[in-house]
């Protein structure tokens, strides 16, 4: 999942720099890149802070 | 080798542990008595009016000091007797005498619109005339004119001043409450930041004991230091200003401006080196990595982004030769920062939920293990209220607060007053409280949210803009309830104090601040930091209020979505980034509070960040370091703060004296 996370992330600032340098930094293709990085923000917070508990669960 | 990676929680919790050093108590005893009450009362109302004063010279009212001058007057007068100090007294005794010391700060607004209804930027954007008179009398009225805020003009601004004022003691006793019991008894977050401030009257409570600790001596020679810089910044130019018509300032109050020098190779840039060393005081208590990040940014912004990016790319466009940094600043922030900065804001908004949703996740799943938390039921003898009654106290305290808005913009749709003051304001202080909970500091903030609103509601008068909107936030409140307990104080006592003292401040702020207003103008050049900035901020604030005139205002059309859109989505990139290369978070809010800002307001606090990571940890240890920190920060502002009084009390009775016709 980390490595989704990160994949997600590196993606998002691809696009984000793309519409910067190639289609005129437009709102909406920025904001499209802004969703994507969102996605990989929240999956790393969610892989982050649920890995241990489902290590403490599976220990029980 | 890999870096290991650390959870954001993990990473600030160790953080705040590095300053908590002791574990809270849970025996609670009253901490008003009737020597408490007077000592604040008298050390408070002595220092209000050098307070005052001090926020129109320096921009700073050294209000801070205050509490702890009284606190040493207090531990003091105890030795001397032969008694000793207990610590619920001294965490009183800070509390109000800080709530005295502050009382004539409160009415500051009265004074800024009495100045802003005059001024050339009022009347060039034609809204002098439309100042509504519960915000201010009109500007050719007596009350105005003569300065006196006791003439009757008065009247009608300060009664709903006060009738605001009741109402909001109503909300935010009861807000803060409730959400207290939410998230410290029910849900039991564990408020890392709290124990901080519990310290500083645990520091002088000892000093009653038999021995002197450590503590005392870090705090004396905090206060040396405060005393000599006091004198040297605030003393002279004060004392000089006295006998002659310009005061010397051996260091320029309150910026030394190299912006015209860097021009030639960093047209667009800024930096003004900000004079007030004492911020190296923060420097030392502040994260090493956020005090790092944050410069470095900074320089990046002003002699890379701005000059050979965003100039180049002739983003900011209106910069012309020989402007000074406030010209700089107001011009880049119109053609692009305001926007990009908006942006920056709402990526805090998002990195914040990214984070703190799954905490909540993982608490619900942590508690049906553990078992510790769910229950309502508080301490014994803690001095709780009912909810019942706290909940009943907020809804009069909102209802009353709506109803006060509606008499004022009658023609604003009361839907919105309604939606915000009995959805956004629970929720967003909700989120609030369990950032402070969780994380020990906030991180929702939805920005130009009043401007949005505005625009939604298709309401076009000035008059919106005075008027108080029911927005409000209590969950950082909720903190001073957590050190309430940690320093073992009962919290009927705490109220009871507050609502003892707030009849006599509310009085004496009154007539203090109109007595310092009596005897000169604000601004003059008496008051070098409100005669620096009392200008740029009316303009500001012109530009603020007609933002959405005719739809077609300066500040509307600095705001594009593009520039935004790309201060949001590079803000989270870089956030992305840090977390792919397993850097600190504490980076992201360093760099994005560093983007944009002027390096020269941060020398300061880099040089005390410098110090204290690479000289005296080495020196004392980490562990004794965190421990001076505080006490010492605290010694520094009670040293600023007394010189502070000294000058002031002495400029006061001269002044008083040369005003006088007999």
């Amino acid at each position: 999942m980390e490595k989704i996370a990160s994949l997600i992330i590196i993606i998002g600032t691809f696009l984000w720099l793309f519409s910067i340098l190639a289609l005129g930094g437009r709102w909406q293709w920025q904001m499209l890149s802004a969703l994507v990085l969102i996605v990989g923000i929240f999956t790393a917070h969610f892989w982050e802070e649920l890995r241990d508990t489902d290590s403490d669960e599976e220990k029980d | 080798m890999a870096r290991e990676r650390v959870t954001q929680a993990d990473e600030w919790q160790a953080w705040a542990q590095r300053y908590d050093m002791e574990g809270g108590i849970r025996t609670f005893e009253s901490g008003l008595t009737v020597k408490v009450f007077i000592g604040a009362l008298f050390v408070g109302l002595l220092m209000m009016p050098g307070s005052i004063y001090l926020s129109y010279v320096s921009g700073q009212s050294g209000a801070g000091a205050a509490p702890w001058v009284a606190v040493i007057l207090f531990t003091e007068l105890a030795r001397r007797s032969f008694t000793t100090a207990r610590r619920q007294e001294l965490y009183m005794l800070l509390g109000l005498t800080g709530a005295a010391v502050g009382s004539g700060l409160q009415y500051r607004n009265f004074i800024w619109y009495a100045y802003f209804i005059n001024t050339p930027q009022a009347a060039s954007y034609e809204i002098a005339d439309k100042i509504p008179d519960w915000i201010v009398p009109a500007g050719d009225s007596v009350g105005v004119l003569t300065r006196s805020l006791l003439h009757p003009d008065w009247l009608l601004p300060i009664g709903v001043y006060l009738a605001g004022k009741l109402l909001g003691t109503l909300r935010f006793v009861s807000g803060q409450y409730i959400l207290f019991r939410l998230t410290a008894d029910l849900e039991r977050l564990p408020y890392p930041m709290a124990p901080i401030s519990a310290q500083g009257a645990t520091a002088l409570a000892e000093t009653t004991g038999k021995e002197e600790t450590w503590r005392w001596r870090i705090f004396s020679i905090g206060s040396m230091a405060g005393l000599i810089w006091g004198f040297l910044y605030i003393g002279v130019p004060s004392l000089t200003g006295v006998m002659m018509s310009q005061p010397i300032q051996i260091l320029k109050i309150p910026w030394i401006d190299f912006t015209q020098s860097i021009e030639g190779f960093a047209p667009t840039g800024v930096f003004a080196l900000h004079t007030d060393f004492g911020q190296m005081l923060f420097g030392f208590v502040l994260p090493f990595p956020v005090v790092m990040t944050e410069f470095i940014a900074s320089m990046a912004t002003q002699f890379i982004l701005n000059p050979h990016i965003l100039y180049r790319f002739e983003i900011l466009h209106q910069w012309k030769p020989g402007l000074d940094v406030r010209g700089v600043g107001l011009y880049n922030g119109l053609d692009f920062w305001m926007s990009g900065n908006m942006g920056k804001s709402f990526s805090f908004a998002v990195v914040g939920m990214a984070a703190s949703v799954p905490m909540i996740f993982k608490m619900r799943r942590t508690k049906k293990t553990a078992g510790e938390r769910g229950t309502f039921a508080p301490p014994p003898n803690r001095g709780d209220f009912p909810i019942w009654l706290m909940g009943l106290m907020w809804f009069i305290g909102m209802g009353g607060f709506v109803w006060l808005i509606h008499w004022m913009v009658p023609n604003f749709p009361l839907s919105f007053l309604l939606g915000f003051a009995f959805l956004y304001t629970p929720l967003n202080s909700y989120i609030t409280a369990r950032t402070f909970g969780v994380l020990g500091r906030d991180l929702f903030e939805i920005p130009y949210l009043h401007e949005i609103t505005f625009i939604l509601s298709r309401y076009e008068e000035i008059d919106i803009w005075f008027a108080p909107f029911p927005d409000e936030d209590y969950g950082r409140g909720t903190q001073s309830w957590r050190v309430l307990e940690l320093t073992g104080t009962t919290f009927t006592s705490n109220l009871a104090g507050t609502l003892l003292i707030m009849p006599i401040l509310i009085v004496s702020g009154i007539v203090v601040l109109h007595f310092i207003w009596k005897i000169a103008p604000i601004p003059s050049a008496q008051y070098p930091y409100a005669q620096m900035m009392w200008p740029i901020n009316a303009t500001n604030e012109c530009l603020m209020k007609t933002s959405l005139r005719d739809g077609n205002s300066e500040m509307l059309q600095a705001l594009r979505g593009d520039y935004v859109a790309a201060g949001f989505t590079g803000s989270i990139a870089i956030y992305g980034m840090l977390w792919v290369f397993k850097m600190p978070s504490m980076w992201f809010y360093g760099i994005i509070g560093g983007i944009g800002a002027d390096p020269g307001s941060m020398v300061a606090r880099l040089l005390g960040a410098i110090i204290g990571r690479f000289y005296m940890i080495k020196r004392f240890g980490m562990k004794r370091w965190y421990m001076f920190n505080p006490v010492l920060a605290a010694g520094f502002a009670c040293g600023v703060g007394l010189i502070g009084m000294g000058t002031v009390a002495i400029a006061l009775v001269s002044k008083a004296v040369i005003v006088k016709p007999f």
